[in-house]
């Protein structure tokens, strides 16, 4: 590194570019400065990103072969594609897959339209109290997901539950942890911990809007809705984005809600979610092929939210 | 601040395969057949890792560790993800000297080549005869090499509310086919009350019935595995519970040991609860207005004078990655031997011991007060004595255990029978080992 530092090209000064500012040692960038100052992004980078993914790919890459006797000696060798030909022909990955696209769909969509609601509440003068409903509606994320997870399944539970007796007691009859509700019950436990944290983002975009704005929108004649609606959200689009693109993320990771109600419900499969899966198989000591299921829901994940964040760059402008 | 945001939030998008990192650190995936080794006394002071799922083990430790300064033991509590836990532990080569292990997951492990054959220390060979016969088999795998010592077993009882068998004047079953006629009956006089409940989360509970009817899963000759989970014993236990759900007779909607069956129990909805020796305590402590109403019977047979099931119990294994052999095998001998250490491991953690010494232990023959002071581990013992020892399981145990509760819960869903689940579970073990490169067949 010294030696980077005392490369002859050091001693040629740059170029003028614009206005600089002064230097405090009145040298040139010094090389051990950059590493000093990029060193604690790039070790953690790379020691906890690049290289359990690294490790992943080339896990996913091998086989697992044995030689002799009822125990055998196994060992691991390369094995091309073939793990990933097993990914997609497994039926219950698709089906993972299916029943998380299936959430996300419904699921982010009303998570995210309840926060916009809730931060446009929040901006208006309407409202008192406001630092309290800020701090109420956010709550709910300080809470670690599987003690929000255990919570709601006390909710849930037939036997537990004082929502349920309620609802007994008014001639409803819900089963919230049966076959067809229990994939809703995990989404609910999803909205109620991260509405408040996609609020809080799009709050804050709506706090940086100049209030000149709204002075000039009312001078031409326009009502809290036409703000609301023309104003407030085209001008938060970006953070409305990215909340999006954080929820896909989200959804695609999708584990410790359903991980947490199979605990009271039998119809959470061991493979209900692709990280569930890829759990499971990982358990079966099938580590290659389980390294295989998680790249290719990086892969997946990646995709969706660069897709997704190209597609509404384009539309909107960004 | 969006950018560090996105940034972790990248990061998380690999956690999977950052698990799967610091689950496999170590790159050396060979293994193979563990031949007997050396056993010789370390020279100066040992300290073992024992690593356990059970509550208070470490005052069994203490007791140990106070009498022997040249050989200490840690112990570490593992229930939280126990066998997440020892195979990480074996991927990193960080295992301890010695480990609880179910039975049900010796294959596996041995099959990942976690145990190291302590057949030549004589504190742990000499012990055969020492345990009951069963657990011995299975904790060596029927065949020769000492890698685990039986601690714990779980004979399966019925546990009875012998108080709503009285208020509806139905007698205690002792068969299933009269548990069906006393399910129906005590379904007719109260709707709201069932027999029991049929989990289908809990493969191991199921196994310890499949059990009972000798339906045997697997077996090895001519260098293969023979996957027998579907059978007609198997499906013969299948059937019957098929029916008992279909008639609505159990109830399918209760974790075993979750406070929603506690909730069930207290409420007087079950009239019985098909356990292991282990689970006294449990009826017992979450369950106290309940005192003297319960009994502990014999669990009711396929025919007169029928088998009995095990649920569960453990082995305490001598872990690859443990340098001090001999250490090892003088500790996990006086813990699963000695009356003392039997004694505080069954007051403090409810252990029911795989010793034949330890199931006369004096607490063990006394009578116990919340069960009407009724000596109960005297049929838990007589129920141990008619498991059948050829019992066994397979190298991909967990993975099939898996596959049968998932269709398990979608048979009790409406979706499909039990029998399909233990086709699926039958597919789920060939494919499984096939996975792993153990070569398997289907049948006998």
């Amino acid at each position: 590194m010294t030696d980077i530092a005392t490369r002859p090209t050091d001693a040629v000064s740059p170029p003028p570019r614009g206005r600089r500012r002064p230097r405090l040692d009145g040298g040139g960038p010094r090389a051990g400065t950059i590493v000093a100052f990029l060193t604690p992004f790039f070790l953690p980078f790379v020691l906890f990103y690049l290289v359990p993914v690294g490790y992943a790919l080339w896990q996913s890459f091998r086989v697992v072969r044995r030689s002799g006797g009822q125990y055998g000696t196994s060992y691991t060798t390369f094995g091309g594609f073939e793990q990933y030909v097993e990914v997609f022909q497994n039926d219950e990955f698709w089906a993972s897959i299916g029943r998380i696209g299936l959430f996300g769909i419904v699921q982010v969509p009303v998570m995210l339209f309840t926060a916009l609601v809730m931060a446009l509440l929040l901006d208006t003068h309407l409202l008192k109290l406001k630092g309290f409903f800020r701090t109420a509606a956010f709550m709910p994320y300080a809470v670690p997901g599987v003690i929000a997870a255990i919570m709601w399944s006390y909710l849930y539970s037939p036997q537990l539950s004082p929502v349920v007796d309620l609802l007994n007691g008014i001639g409803l009859k819900p089963d919230f942890l049966g076959p067809g509700a229990v994939l809703w019950s995990a989404a609910n436990v999803s909205t109620w911990l991260w509405t408040g944290y996609n609020m809080l983002i799009m709050f804050s975009a709506l706090q940086s809007i100049p209030q000149e704005l709204y002075e000039a929108a009312r001078i031409d004649g326009a009502g809290n809705w036409a703000i609301a609606w023309r104003i407030k959200v085209p001008i938060i689009a970006p953070s409305i984005v990215m909340t999006t693109v954080f929820s896909i993320i989200g959804t695609l990771q999708l584990y410790s809600e359903p991980a947490v109600l199979r605990q009271i419900s039998s119809n959470i499969s061991s493979t209900f979610t692709p990280n569930m899966l890829a759990y499971t198989v990982a358990v079966g000591n099938n580590y290659q092929q389980a390294a295989a299921i998680s790249v290719v829901i990086a892969v997946i994940t990646f995709v969706l939210s660069f897709g997704f964040m190209r597609l509404t760059s384009k539309r909107a402008g960004l | 601040m969006s950018s560090t945001v996105t940034r972790i939030r990248l990061a998380v998008v690999t956690a999977a395969a950052g698990v799967l990192v610091l689950a496999g650190c170590s790159s050396s995936d060979s293994s193979g057949e563990s031949s007997a080794a050396s056993c010789e006394p370390a020279k100066g002071k040992v300290t073992l890792q024992y690593w356990n799922t059970v509550n208070g083990m470490d005052k069994v430790v203490d007791l140990w560790n106070k009498d022997h300064p040249g050989i200490q033991v840690e112990s570490k509590n593992i229930s939280n993800d126990q066998y997440g836990a020892i195979g990480n532990a074996l991927k990193a080569g960080k295992a301890p000297d010695l480990a609880q292990v179910g039975y049900d997951q010796l294959p596996t492990l041995r099959s990942q080549d976690a145990f190291v054959d302590a057949s030549a220390c004589k504190s742990a060979a000499g012990t055969e005869s020492k345990f009951v016969p069963w657990t011995w088999s299975q904790a060596g795998f029927g065949g020769e090499g000492v890698y685990a010592l039986p601690q714990d077993t779980g004979p399966m009882a019925m546990y009875v509310r012998t108080d709503i068998f009285k208020k509806y004047d139905v007698p205690i079953p002792t068969t299933w086919d009269e548990y069906t006629t006393a399910a129906e009956k005590l379904h007719k006089a109260d709707p709201k009350l069932t027999m029991t409940f049929f989990d289908p989360n809990n493969a191991e509970w199921f196994n310890g019935l499949l059990w009972q009817n000798n339906a045997n899963m697997y077996s090895y000759s001519d260098d293969k595995w023979h996957v027998t989970v579907e059978s007609d014993k198997s499906r013969q236990v299948a059937e019957y519970w098929q029916k008992l759900i279909d008639d609505k007779l159990v109830r399918t909607d209760l974790a075993n040991g979750s406070t929603q069956m506690f909730a069930a129990y207290q409420n007087d909805q079950m009239a019985t609860q098909l356990g292991a020796a282990w689970g006294y305590t449990g009826i017992r402590d979450n369950l106290p207005d309940q005192a003297g109403k319960w009994s502990i019977v014999p669990m009711p047979t396929w025919g007169a004078g029928g088998n009995s099931g095990d649920w569960g119990g453990s082995t305490v294994a001598f872990m690859k990655g443990g340098k001090h052999l001999y250490e090892a095998a003088e500790f996990n001998t006086w813990l699963n031997t000695d009356p003392e250490a039997l004694a505080l491991a069954n007051e403090v953690g409810g252990l029911y011991p795989a010793s034949t010494d330890g199931l006369k232990l004096p607490a063990l023959a006394k009578g116990v007060p919340y069960y009407n002071n009724e000596k109960i581990f005297d049929v838990f013992a007589e129920s141990s004595k008619k498991v059948d020892t050829d019992f066994g399981w397979g190298p991909t145990q967990k993975t099939v255990n898996l596959a049968l509760q998932d269709a398990m819960a979608k048979a009790v869903a409406g979706d499909g029978k039990l029998t399909d689940a233990l086709a699926a579970a039958q597919s789920s073990a060939l494919k499984s080992m096939d996975d792993l490169a153990i070569p398997a067949t289907a049948g006998k």
